[in-house]
């Protein structure tokens, strides 16, 4: 049906060139490099927004000095300027034995993961804490009162229910990491859009290759979405976050 | 059901951009109305179209475009304004077949799949690839790659020819030739590899030449030709007697000596067998 929508223009479809070996394998690696590049830079991003996110919030002034040091340097920074600082600068550094060692061990993976995480990193910081903020200083007196240290207070008590806030935020934070992992293509990773972008190149059917990548980050994201909502659900707290149960659908 | 709703609606929405119908006027006529020529050329590709340190968008490809827009001039007797916009490999067909741009003049291979979707004109440049290394570096050729890291650029012929062909090297891909070219520098690639001129463009371009070699022999075939919309005869005719009527006139060789003659930065003869094979594509008066 759709095909007789472009006759009479200068462009033939062809969609089978997504599923013609070798092309189908490619999507399939892409995705799955996309899924392995964004699931390490997600645990590392979380633990780094966790521990940052927290630091921000702590009454301690050279603490707080120092975690937002990090977040305004690093998510002002193009996430573009970072993948080739990770590539090109960073491993320039190190001695030429590691240099080398590096270079032979999927030196490109991991400089995407580093770029990527660390970038993220900053802003899932911002996302917790405001989560922190969220809940009421008296929490924290009141732990510190019960004898607990603020370490403590934090671990047991202030980050459990704000992770259990920051749900909604941090899946657009994580919808977002998804699609930047796009941009592990530009040094040379070969995820969702290096696979896409590949077979357009092969065959010359961008509309077929790029519709491809589209729809596959479009069902990751919703995929995501889905089960982010079903999260939020599970641990909200009463009384906390409000939710708009009937309204919604 | 309701979501699955929701997602086929966002599914359709996203497809019905992909059935824009594009308007199928043909070029001249297209040129005529607008007064515009507009031509897609690569920003880093020496000495093909770059940006020199003038900061102007020049190179060979582009001066070829210029040959063909005094033709158009010509044909469609008034004056019509040349204009230049980036195209990449990626962008370079979507561009031409949503009626953006108007030719594509930089360093496209004219081959079989691509004439599928889209019109090529009379070969302007033929070359093949080779490797681009540090001197002294043991790659001597398509033949000692194996299980060394090869740079090569996305959307090239000879990256799919590796590919296929010499699955034992490991392939690093880079969208563009700069960054393949700072990686090579930095001893991450042991061998960048593309068409031989870009190796040479790059090699005269580098801080020092000296360090650089394009060792081994072609192993690809790679015409340049200027592409345009298919099916748009009268168009590509107006192109290619523009290309015929350089190299009768001698107006191609001036270009040509411009670029890659003995006082350029990127000296390259032109070979006999090249001249003869550019000359034989003229067809009579």
């Amino acid at each position: 049906m759709l095909i007789y929508g472009f006759l009479g223009i200068p462009y033939d479809f062809r969609w089978s060139v997504l599923w013609e070996s070798p092309h189908g394998t490619w999507i399939l690696d892409g995705l799955l490099t996309t899924l392995q590049v964004s699931a390490f830079s997600w645990v590392f991003a979380v633990l780094l927004g966790i521990f940052f996110g927290a630091l921000r919030t702590v009454p301690y002034r050279p603490f707080r000095a120092v975690a937002t040091v990090y977040v305004e340097f690093f998510r002002n920074v193009p996430l573009l300027v970072w993948l080739f600082f990770w590539y090109f600068g960073a491993p320039e550094v190190f001695p030429e034995t590691i240099r080398q060692w590096f270079i032979r061990h999927g030196m490109e993976f991991w400089s995407a993961v580093a770029g990527i995480s660390v970038y993220h990193g900053a802003r899932m910081s911002e996302v917790i804490r405001t989560g922190i903020q969220a809940i009421p200083k008296t929490q924290i007196e009141a732990g510190v009162s019960s004898g607990l240290s603020v370490g403590q207070t934090y671990r047991l008590i202030i980050i459990p229910i704000a992770l259990r806030l920051i749900v909604p935020p941090a899946t657009n934070e994580s919808l977002n990491l998804l699609k930047n992992s796009s941009l592990a293509m530009t040094i040379g990773v070969a995820e969702l859009t290096f696979a896409t972008r590949q077979i357009e190149t092969y065959t010359a059917k961008a509309f077929e290759a790029f519709s491809a990548g589209t729809l596959i980050y479009l069902v990751l994201c919703l995929s995501i979405a889905s089960i982010m909502n079903r999260i939020e659900r599970k641990f909200a707290i009463p009384g906390l976050i409000a939710r708009a149960e009937r309204a919604e659908h | 059901m309701k979501r699955i709703g929701i997602f086929l609606l966002l599914v359709t929405f996203l497809l019905s951009f992909a059935g824009i119908s594009f308007a199928s006027e043909p070029t001249l006529e297209k040129i005529k109305r607008t007064g515009v020529f507009t031509v897609g050329t690569r920003s880093g590709s020496p000495p093909f179209a770059y940006i020199n340190k003038q900061n102007e968008w020049v190179g060979f490809s582009i001066d070829l475009a210029r040959l063909v827009h005094k033709n158009i001039e010509k044909k469609l007797g008034k004056s019509i304004k040349f204009e230049l916009k980036e195209s990449i490999p990626a962008t370079r067909i979507p561009l031409l077949t949503s009626m953006a741009v108007d030719l594509i003049a930089g360093t496209m291979t004219d081959t079989r799949a691509r004439r599928e979707n889209v019109d090529f004109s009379l070969t302007f440049f033929a070359t093949g690839a080779q490797f681009l290394v540090k001197k002294g570096s043991p790659i001597k050729g398509v033949k000692d790659i194996a299980g060394k890291r090869i740079g090569t650029q996305q959307g090239s012929t000879n990256e799919r020819e590796l590919r296929t062909r010499y699955p034992q090297a490991v392939l690093v891909v880079f969208p563009d030739q700069p960054s393949a070219f700072t990686a090579l520098a930095q001893g991450k690639l042991d061998a960048y590899t593309n068409d031989g001129i870009q190796l040479w463009g790059l090699k005269y371009k580098a801080p020092n030449p000296d360090e650089w070699e394009v060792v081994g022999e072609f192993y690809t075939y790679d015409p340049y030709g200027l592409a345009m919309r298919k099916n748009d005869s009268d168009f590509r005719h107006v192109v290619n007697v523009a290309l015929m009527e350089g190299l009768e006139g001698g107006d191609y060789f001036n270009i040509y000596n411009k670029w890659f003659g003995p006082k350029s930065e990127v000296p390259y003869p032109l070979s006999h067998d090249v001249k003869t094979f550019l000359m034989m594509q003229v067809v009579p008066k």
